[in-house]
């Protein structure tokens, strides 16, 4: 039987964020979490494999605060959740990430396929990923879109920017998907009733033989960003199309967008 | 005393919310302006195991708690009004009265595919003679030999045309009034049994509402539910709790009203600027917020009274009576901050107007939720 792992990351909802004043500083005073978005889609492919082929399926997440994510996690397939809830881990990059569930996939052993979502909804840096698989000397398979376990390993497709690449590999692998992978369920009123009798594991740092963390990027300031429009009308007068087009080209190139 | 959601709750209150928006709110308006009951919806339904919240697990339910419920309804009608009624009607007037007063027996055959969703309930009380007055009930059933014989026809049955087990109030002895009724477990395909004409409502267009027609119908003897001459108590329960559920579909509808309304006045500008940046729209908006926010915490309290088995006819009465006073206003109001815009359908606070007004008539009208708290109050 398979072990399968999904890593997730407990995210702000940045539906909650809000930009103030004209140093646009971000209000985080009524905020709520959730899983990040392709985490989902990870944590989706994990309870699939583990309902329709029987492997054993387990998740896994770090952070500062993460304990209110388990019953909302444990609602969505894992069997048990293996976690490290640690203050140190309030700000993190992936490097940290990356070394902190490399060290909580050793102590649960043997696991032959983790899978992490394509890029967090907060950072997105998309490194956590290939950095596990380095650190845990697993192959890395990115940008997946499809996903199939074999006897001895998997067969994904990558979508790529200039086309489909289908793998096949044996062997470990941590594998990030992409969101189109699947449509991640709503759990049941049943299955989120029943996530209180499930069980999770809690590490301390020390137990994984991480006893300080480094971080290589420090966040010095974070503010909102406001897309400005110009709220230009090429085709108010309802000129032809022809006419409309080179005026677009007209103000396309005014604006130093092309050449 | 804690105001705060459990992490259960929460989690049931984003997934409900989530499925609502994701499948329940993309086809409210089409099952309201077709009259459609939204069959694929009960599957759905189903598969969350939503269709028997409050009914233990051994039933087919989910043992949740009342609060819980409370927040399933609010959140499905806060989609869609219709189906928020549909569920809230199942659960609290056919699936709790089997529950609470049904042998060992009728929970086996009847309850357990009721709370899991393979069937759908509905609950005869009101007859065309008999509203408010429930004890002017025509409807008969005369025991003959190892049945009862159910003459008489019911109206305005919620789920009429697509239910398929009926809690129906009969009179056993007309000489008692509302003593002499009792309450049967009625199944659709009974000799006798007909679903008559459907009525064409104001709102809440996509649930059933139905006459249903006895015609020396042919009921099993083990089929009454409680003993006989216990229907009239068995109906008054069991509207208690369908007037948290009412007051939870009313709150379910103002929390739209308010939604949608915080929406349009950050979009519509009117005189170079957002409608909302103006007093007389913020003031509006505060008066609805304010009012929910008070019809959350009297259904709350109600549900909490039930899930500690204490006393909630008169709390679960005031619950409806504000919260659906509220839905209506909230709706006026909602329609007033769209302007000419919220009189079209193109925008949804005209079915939330002609929805909310229904939950100031039925499960008990707004003056007949003050006859019972007032009778609390002065007994």
């Amino acid at each position: 039987m398979k072990k399968i792992v999904a890593c997730y990351k407990w995210v702000v909802d940045e539906a909650d964020i809000r930009v103030e004043g004209k140093a646009r500083s971000l209000n985080f005073d009524r905020i709520k979490y959730k899983i990040s978005e392709y985490d989902r889609n990870a944590i989706e492919v994990g309870a699939s494999f583990n309902e329709k082929q029987g492997c054993q399926f387990l998740a896994v997440t770090c952070g500062a605060n993460v304990e209110a994510s388990l019953k909302d996690v444990l609602s969505r397939g894992p069997e048990s959740i293996a976690y490290v809830n640690d203050g140190a881990l309030e700000e993190t990059d992936s490097s940290v990430t990356s070394k902190v569930l490399a060290g909580i996939i050793k102590k649960i052993g043997e696991v032959d396929l983790v899978i992490c979502g394509e890029g967090s909804s907060d950072g997105y840096s998309q490194q956590v990923g290939p950095r596990l698989a380095a650190l845990l000397g697993y192959a890395s398979v990115t940008f997946v879109n499809k996903l199939e376990l074999t006897e001895d390993g998997i067969r994904a497709e990558r979508k790529l920017e200039d086309g489909v690449e289908v793998v096949e590999l044996t062997g470990p692998a941590v594998v990030t998907v992409l969101p189109d992978i699947n449509k991640p369920r709503i759990p049941s009123l049943k299955q989120i009733l029943a996530a209180k009798k499930k069980t999770s594991e809690k590490l301390e740092l020390a137990a994984i033989g991480l006893d300080s963390l480094a971080l290589k990027q420090k966040t010095l300031d974070v503010s909102g960003t406001v897309m400005e429009r110009k709220n230009i009308q090429i085709n108010s007068g309802g000129m032809t199309i022809e006419e409309a087009a080179q005026k677009l080209v007209q103000q396309l190139k005014a604006d130093g967008s092309l050449a | 005393m804690n105001y705060k959601l459990t992490e259960e709750q929460e989690l049931i209150k984003q997934m409900v919310r989530e499925f609502a928006e994701t499948e329940v709110k993309p086809i409210a308006a089409e099952i309201d302006k077709n009259h459609r009951f939204p069959v694929e919806t009960m599957e759905k339904l189903k598969d969350l195991s939503l269709m028997g919240v409050i009914i233990p697990e051994e039933y087919g339910g989910t043992g949740a708690d009342s609060i819980s419920y409370m927040i399933v309804i609010e959140e499905l009608s806060r989609a869609c009004a219709s189906t928020g009624i549909i569920v809230a009607t199942h659960i609290s007037l056919c699936c709790y009265p089997i529950f609470k007063y049904g042998t060992e027996e009728q929970k086996q055959k009847y309850l357990t595919p009721l709370a899991s969703g393979e069937k759908l309930g509905a609950f005869c009380l009101t007859e065309p003679g008999a509203g408010t007055d429930a004890a002017a009930q025509l409807t008969t059933a005369v025991l003959d030999g190892d049945h009862y014989v159910l003459n008489g026809s019911k109206c305005f049955i919620t789920n009429g045309g697509y239910a398929d087990t009926f809690i129906v109030m009969a009179m056993t002895d007309k000489s008692k009034g509302t003593k002499g009724i009792s309450a049967f477990i009625v199944e659709k395909d009974f000799p006798g049994f007909s679903v008559g004409q459907s009525e064409d409502k104001l709102g809440i267009k996509g649930s059933s509402t139905t006459e249903i027609i006895f015609k020396d119908c042919r009921v099993p003897k083990e089929n009454i539910l409680g003993a006989e001459s216990q229907g009239f108590k068995i109906a008054m329960h069991s509207l208690d709790v369908g007037r948290i559920g009412v007051g939870a579909q009313a709150l379910g509808i103002a929390q739209a009203c308010l939604d949608e309304s915080i929406k349009y006045a950050k979009e519509r500008q009117q005189f170079g600027k957002p409608i909302g940046s103006f007093q007389a729209i913020q003031w509006i908006l505060a008066d609805m917020a304010t009012k929910i926010q008070c019809s959350r915490h009297l259904i709350y309290h109600a549900a909490w009274l039930k899930e500690n088995n204490l006393p909630f006819s008169a709390e679960a009465a005031m619950a409806k009576l504000y919260a659906s006073e509220t839905a209506m206003e909230a709706s006026v109001k909602a329609i007033q901050i769209h302007g000419g815009h919220g009189y079209t359908t193109n925008y949804p606070v005209e079915r939330f107007f002609r929805d909310a007004k229904i939950t100031e008539i039925y499960e008990g009208t707004s003056e007949v939720m003050k006859m019972v708290i007032a009778g609390n109050l002065l007994r």
